[in-house]
């Protein structure tokens, strides 16, 4: 018998379950899936389903199934032996419930669709999900208008793309959203090394594209490292939508990897009551600053200024500074700048890579120090710390408190967000 | 400043950040089409018909509560909910019902705004063309928002109806004694004028509208007693107008024996408030009812199949990049501004019969939404309690009875 590698799950949706004699047993309501870190999931059991007003399914395990014909499925268990419940069939993973009609993430061309079909690999009676359908022509063969409107489309425009565009997505560039329904995390194999090749900029683009608890789903699945920077390039009442959706350790253990100043301001965004619950979890040192930060007003030197920034005592050398770089390749904040403090943290000067990476070794790095001594203080305001940025051309300001003690650095980036958004709130005042 | 002051004060500066969509909704609701209902209600019935208002904002509360907390649970829109739970199916019939439906609703409206302008005597071959120009721009331009606020404000134009009501000494005897004791007569005019007015109380697109603008303002589950406060006072809202709609049209219209034929007629119920201007109020109002649905009906209509069918969707779009939204949303206009141009088109009664063709699907909206939110792997904790659910079964069951007698009661009377 000559048969289609592939078939439609629509097409064999509600098809008839036979047993090896040919008798009617019910109709197939949905498939179960098997993730066993494989690239296609494979079908692990079938749901079927009997009864017009009461309606009774059944289990059917993947090895009974004898044949995946075009309209019928041949299952050779016992008929004695498959029991039907008015229950639903309880499954991790299933192609109707969490696949066919939902939203994914297409991560080849960085968008959320709607599945309207999904394209299933036939291979010795098994079946394996290959693509999922996000075309029109899903959408027609679901509404079981194929043929007649592949008819009006041939006599009206023969040459029209309708007719053989497929829009197929491979399997491996889906991510499934709804995983708040599966409980487990689905996803753990390709679609995250895929994700790691998309600029965390665009991934932040596709997250707000999708509601909350997608948005979490979403952002679940991401690893650690890229979920630091996703979090950064979200727009800030998105990352705190999102941190109200977290788990509390999930939140502290972003909190704890992003740059202070900003965890600063999400914290500064969310309910207090959850703002002192959170400090409480953070690593005592975290805290501390961030209960710092949070006590300077938005718009002064204070609340831009982040605490992470590189710093050595004034006696120290060109190779402590290369050292420390070397260590902090990580380092969340700027690493180009170094901070000289004395005994007291206050600051003595400030170095940076260019000016002492051609130096010897030796020599003391108070020499290599930039000849401006500038900085702000903590309580001036955010349109001083960006005139010092311009007129001095400098990336990176140190903060000083009334005792020139070195409170943190505010970097250009800091200053650009809030003036951007600043401009934006009078520019949108105006029209 | 006592702890208790600080508290009222923040909970009435959350309110107001949260309030908008429940009002919005719920004025949108008295569009011409529903001014043109309720007219005709207290113009031919009287007193008869005012007691199903008590009933009508119990339901309305319940219809539109259901909505937002399914908004705020799920994060999601009705149509996206109805293509997850029912399939691609039954969500595109509906969907195809829903625009055939708000179709009618949106040829109502340009009736209205065709009407309107001929009391200033301006042909409707002017009207009609300019509005659904002016309305299709605003899409393009994007200045969406701000004519929503315009619109809103001119709302409080309603407020004629409650003062001509007043001053027009209804009987409150008579109308009191109705609310408390109906005697309606249940026959086919009666029974169309009842789903005429549930339908135009209660609309489905409203529940879709609704729960859609709640979405998109992202209100959190923390702040969803405000945004309950905001329905219900939207709710009440309107139906408190319309209820004076009704009256103004008893206590003058009704008592003179005037059967109205056309929209100046409509209008003399402004006569004890206005006077000689009563005409021009009564169009003013009827023409801001009018385009305010026209601006919202299309581009809701629109949104709500895309999100269904899982078409980009959105006024930021280039037409490239969302064809399925744009298409429908200009097809809406034109079909709908085409049809109210044929000569002789009978205005008054499209009005009046889009809102039953309301009234017919609501049910239908009604079973998929409670289907929907006693889900429990849908709303989590947020599912109907028991009481809930069976006001919500009464108003499904009462609304299907009215039709089935509507059908019967047309069955007879042909």
């Amino acid at each position: 018998m000559d048969r289609k590698f592939f078939l439609y799950f629509s097409e064999i949706l509600g098809k008839a379950v036979q047993d090896e004699q040919g008798r009617y047993l019910g109709k197939i309501n949905d498939i179960a899936m098997k993730m066993n870190g494989e690239i296609y999931p494979k079908a692990n059991s079938l749901t079927v389903k009997r009864g017009l007003f009461k309606r009774e399914f059944a289990k059917v395990a993947w090895e009974d199934v004898k044949e995946v014909a075009d309209d019928h499925i041949k299952i050779a268990a016992d008929p004695q032996k498959i029991f039907f419940s008015t229950e639903c069939v309880e499954c991790e993973f299933s192609l109707c419930r969490d696949i066919l009609d939902q939203q994914i993430v297409d991560i080849y061309n960085r968008k959320v669709v709607r599945v309207n079909d999904l394209h299933l690999l036939r291979a010795d009676n098994y079946l394996y999900l290959a693509h999922v359908d996000v075309g029109i022509r899903g959408l027609v063969r679901r509404l079981e208008w194929t043929e007649i409107i592949d008819w009006i489309v041939k006599m009206l425009a023969p040459h029209s793309p309708y007719l053989s565009r497929e829009d197929l997505i491979s399997w491996k560039s889906a991510q499934v959203l709804t995983l708040g329904r599966v409980k487990n995390v689905l996803r753990l194999d390709v679609a995250r090394q895929k994700l790691t090749k998309i600029p965390p900029t665009e991934l932040a683009d596709i997250m707000e594209d999708l509601n909350v608890f997608e948005k979490k789903n979403f952002f679940k699945s991401l690893d650690v490292n890229l979920q630091r920077k996703v979090f950064t390039d979200l727009v800030t009442s998105q990352q705190a939508e999102l941190i109200e959706e977290l788990d509390e350790k999930e939140v502290v253990n972003l909190l704890e990897n992003i740059p202070s100043d900003e965890a600063a301001d999400l914290l500064s965004k969310i309910p207090p009551r959850k703002t002192r619950q959170l400090m409480k979890l953070l690593e005592t040192k975290t805290s501390k600053k961030l209960s710092k930060l949070l006590k300077f007003s938005k718009n002064s030197a204070g609340g831009l200024m982040a605490t992470e920034y590189l710093y050595l005592p004034q006696t120290a050398f060109v190779k402590d500074a290369m050292q420390k770089i070397k260590e902090n390749t990580q380092h969340p904040g700027n690493i180009y700048y170094i901070y000289l403090v004395d005994e007291q943290h206050r600051l003595i000067g400030v170095t940076t890579v260019k000016n002492f990476i051609n130096c010897d070794l030796e020599m003391p790095l108070i020499e290599t120090k930039i000849l401006n001594n500038i900085f702000v203080r903590t309580d001036d305001s955010i349109e001083k710390v960006a005139l010092l940025l311009e007129k001095y051309k400098f990336n990176v300001i140190p903060v000083l408190n009334e005792e020139n003690i070195l409170q943190g650095v505010i970097t250009i980036d800091d200053v650009m967000e809030e003036l951007i958004s600043l401009a934006w709130r009078k520019y949108k005042e105006k029209i | 400043m006592s702890f208790k002051d600080h508290k009222m004060i923040k909970s009435i500066v959350l309110f107001f950040s949260v309030m908008g969509p429940g009002i919005i909704t719920a004025s949108v609701g008295n569009n011409s089409a529903g001014i043109a209902t309720y007219s005709l209600a207290g113009a031919h019935f009287g007193y008869n018909l005012i007691w199903c208002f008590l009933p009508m904002t119990i339901a309305l509360i319940i219809a539109q509560e259901m909505s937002a907390r399914m908004a705020v649970a799920t994060g999601k829109g009705l149509a996206d909910l109805i293509r997850e739970n029912f399939g691609v199916k039954i969500t595109f019939y509906l969907m195809l019902i829903f625009f055939i439906t708000n179709l009618i609703c949106i040829m109502a409206e340009f009736s209205g705004i065709a009407a309107s302008m001929e009391i200033f005597h301006i042909s409707k071959y002017i009207s009609v063309p300019v509005s659904a120009f002016l309305v299709w721009m605003l899409v393009v331009k994007g200045t969406y928002k701000l004519m929503e606020r315009i619109f809103l404000g001119l709302s409080f134009l309603y407020i004629s109806y409650i003062i001509s009501g007043i001053i027009a000494h209804p009987n409150w005897k008579i109308a009191f004694n109705q609310i408390i004791f109906p005697q309606t007569k249940l026959n086919f005019e009666s029974t169309v004028m009842l789903i005429g007015m549930i339908g135009t109380t209660i609309t489905p697109w409203m529940q879709f509208y609704l729960q859609s603008t709640i979405v998109e303002k992202r209100i959190s589950v923390d702040d969803y007693g405000h945004e309950r406060l905001d329905v219900v006072i939207g709710c009440i809202l309107s139906t408190v107008v319309a209820f004076f709609i009704v009256i103004a049209c008893a206590a003058t219209l009704f008592n003179s024996g005037i059967r109205v034929e056309t929209v100046q007629d409509a209008a003399l119920a402004l006569n004890p408030l206005a006077g000689p201007y009563a005409s021009a109020l009564f169009a003013f109002g009827l023409f801001n009812a009018a385009i305010f649905a026209v601006s919202i009906l299309p581009l809701s209509t629109a949104y709500c199949i895309c999100e269904g069918m899982g078409w980009d969707e959105g006024v930021d779009k280039q037409f490239e990049e969302a064809p399925e939204f744009f298409s429908l949303y200009t097809a809406m206009i034109v079909i709908g501004a085409g049809i109210v141009l044929i000569p002789k088109f009978p205005l008054l009664k499209v009005m009046y019969l889009s809102q039953v063709g309301n009234g017919v699907l609501l049910p239908v909206i009604m079973i998929f939404m409670l289907s929907l939110i006693n889900n429990k792997s849908v709303m989590g904790e947020f599912t109907n309690t028991k009481m809930f659910n069976m006001v919500a079964t009464l108003i499904t069951v009462v609304v299907i009875i009215l039709n089935i007698l509507m059908i019967f009661f047309s069955l007879l009377h042909y």
